[in-house]
């Protein structure tokens, strides 16, 4: 076992084992009278947050944490980052286990989180950068070097002179994506980077998470909402659910597993011809496999098929022998619509985890 | 150790340049503050007045009014409110940012109180403190406080300030459990005043409660200084309070990294 551990930290940056943790917060009750017999009662509650995960993140990896709002992204981040401490279980970051090391994990580590800032929220940016560069002991060659790169990709130079507060949303959050780089850390948590951000910036920010991310070779933690996000920049992606993992994979193969259906719309000449087609027997598949909807209106079918049974050459030629096509929509299931799905627990959580 | 310094003294030099970007709310306290110090000045006058002219609680007329307005100076360098900082930390989860960084939290925030400690020594500690001197010297005829005593004054106001800092820390410590503490805090500010020596000389109180006091470290937040530089201690006594001062140092240090300790397992971040 304990050789089995060694040769297992060479491979990963970080390694989380069965972290668990649990919230216990004294019970409300609702309204005044509520209040008073608040003041009385000793009842607790007890949330878990995060239950059991376990994952591994290798050296380089870009990888997307995801999940509804409350399903236990930030606290899986904050017990990464050494803020909290696990209830059960360990994760360990470079080989330092944060919640035991905080000081020397935090030298390690940058983060940003989307809706704070760590900078000097009354002071001109340039202070903050120097006073990060005291704190983690930034030599003043590579501070030149670094600071040479982020205004490159982050654009500071525009706004270093200005106070935080004075500051714009989006150049605040490069400034803070800067400040989480100046020490060159080797693993950057990102919770939220893009949140409220316009295009022009969200491209920015990504594309600087990228070119670190090539240059540093530094593992990238994210969390986001933003479905454009992990389509950009994500390798791999984990989800979780009411703190629960219940994705971990390539992106690729999670829209391969359950990105299974195809949906073509077509606007027909006679559409009522259409609708007499046996399409079981055309086509050579069971009823399952296919959903045909159409509207008489519109002239519009659609029919939602699943890509690996059936061809799309074999219903455009079905269709084309009784009646002419005039247009013709050809949709894939989008990375949203999974998401969207996985979060309204439309699949069972044993069928995701296979 | 020059690391260490390297790594938080920054604190201080921002703490100072932030202080001066909001040097509106800071004259309006200075002038909060002195206004205080002469409203008791003129009290003291008229309570001196009426008496025979003798000494009260071991101060004669003049030294109470050097009394006065030297604790004024002692409580605005030593009494910088750094629990206030923890529970703003709290209430707004910024406390998390503070824990990403490769640094300690205590101390980040003992360096920041420094940072505040020396812009109020400069603006306008030094200045009330000159003044006081020059009223001493030319309205009381009074003798121009010695170097011996000018020295040992600022070395236990020095003291001083990390005994308070580091009481403050622990204090500030409650707003983990709570999330809000300023009620508590008007409590402390009210509770401290009176056993720090700020609002009437300990030598005042009847000799039961010193006895008490004696076992407190607030005596040792203002007054000890205070009677220092009014070279009221000599000898072992004025060892045995400085050492005082030290061992009350010690003592809420551990005890600061004892509740931290226990704080940190227990952590919530709140908001997002």
């Amino acid at each position: 076992m304990f050789v089995f551990c060694l040769i297992k930290k060479g491979d990963s940056m970080i390694q989380v084992k069965n972290i668990t943790k649990e919230f216990v917060s004294a019970k409300k009750y609702p309204g005044l009278k509520g209040a008073i017999k608040g003041l009385f009662s000793r009842e607790k509650v007890r949330k878990t947050a995060v239950d059991d995960i376990s994952f591994d993140i290798a050296e380089g990896e870009i990888v997307g944490y995801i999940g509804s709002n409350g399903a236990g992204k930030s606290t899986t981040i904050k017990m990464m980052t050494g803020i909290l401490r696990p209830t059960k279980g360990q994760c360990i970051v470079n080989g330092i286990d944060p919640s035991k090391n905080r000081l020397d994990n935090a030298q390690n580590i940058g983060v940003v989180f989307g809706q704070r800032t760590q900078l000097w929220w009354d002071l001109p940016l340039s202070e903050s950068f120097t006073i990060l560069k005291e704190i983690y002991n930034v030599s003043d060659e590579e501070y030149e070097e670094r600071m040479n790169f982020l205004n490159e990709v982050l654009g500071l130079p525009d706004f270093f002179d200005q106070s935080v507060r004075t500051l714009s949303l989006g150049q605040r959050m490069r400034a803070d994506l800067g400040a989480a780089l100046l020490h060159n850390p080797k693993v950057l948590y990102l919770d939220e980077p893009t949140i409220g951000l316009d295009l022009v910036v969200k491209d920015k920010i990504r594309q600087a998470i990228k070119d670190i991310n090539q240059k540093y070779k530094t593992t990238v933690i994210l969390t986001t909402h933003d479905i454009g996000d992990i389509e950009e920049l994500c390798n791999r992606i984990i989800i979780i659910d009411e703190g629960r993992k219940i994705y971990d994979g390539g992106l690729q193969e999670l829209k391969d597993t359950y990105g299974k259906t195809r949906k073509v719309t077509m606007e027909l000449r006679q559409v009522k011809e259409a609708e007499k087609i046996n399409w079981t027997e055309k086509l050579g598949t069971t009823e399952d496999k296919y959903q045909v909807t159409t509207d008489e209106e519109k002239n519009q079918l659609t029919i939602t098929f699943e890509k690996n049974e059936i061809q799309i050459s074999d219903i455009i030629a079905t269709i084309m022998e009784v009646t002419e096509v005039k247009d013709i929509q050809i949709q894939e299931t989008e990375l949203a619509e999974i998401v969207k799905e996985i979060y309204n627990h439309q699949f069972q959580s044993e069928e995701i985890a296979e | 150790m020059k690391k260490f310094f390297k790594t938080y003294l920054p604190f201080t030099g921002n703490e100072i340049k932030r202080n001066l970007a909001y040097k509106g709310a800071f004259y309006l306290f200075v002038f909060c503050s002195l206004f205080g110090s002469f409203i008791s000045y003129y009290l003291w006058k008229a309570i001196y007045g009426s008496t025979d002219g003798g000494a009260i609680g071991g101060l004669t007329q003049n030294q109470m009014v050097i009394y006065v307005f030297m604790t004024y100076v002692t409580s605005s360098i030593v009494k910088v409110s750094i629990s206030e900082e923890v529970s703003e930390d709290v209430v707004k989860g910024t406390v998390a940012m503070n824990l990403i960084k490769p640094i300690d939290y205590r101390f980040s925030l003992i360096f920041k109180g420094i940072g505040s400690s020396v812009y109020r020594f400069l603006m306008p500690g030094i200045f009330v403190w000159i003044g006081v001197e020059l009223y001493s010297c030319l309205v009381l005829h009074e003798p121009f406080t010695g170097i011996v005593n000018l020295v040992l004054y600022l070395c236990s106001a020095m003291f001083s300030f990390f005994i308070y800092v580091l009481f403050d820390f622990c204090f500030g410590m409650i707003a983990f459990f709570t999330t809000y503490i300023f009620g508590l805090q008007m409590v402390k500010s009210a509770v401290l005043s009176f056993l720090t020596g700020e609002l009437i000389p300990l030598s005042f109180f009847p000799a039961v409660f010193q006895k008490v006091f004696d076992f407190l470290p607030f005596s040792s937040m203002v007054y000890t200084p205070v009677m220092i530089y009014l070279g009221k201690y000599s000898g072992s006594e004025l060892m045995f309070v400085l050492a005082r001062q030290v061992i009350w140092i010690v003592i809420l240090y551990a005890l600061g990294s004892l509740i931290w300790k226990k704080v940190t397992k227990r952590l919530v971040v709140l908001g997002g």
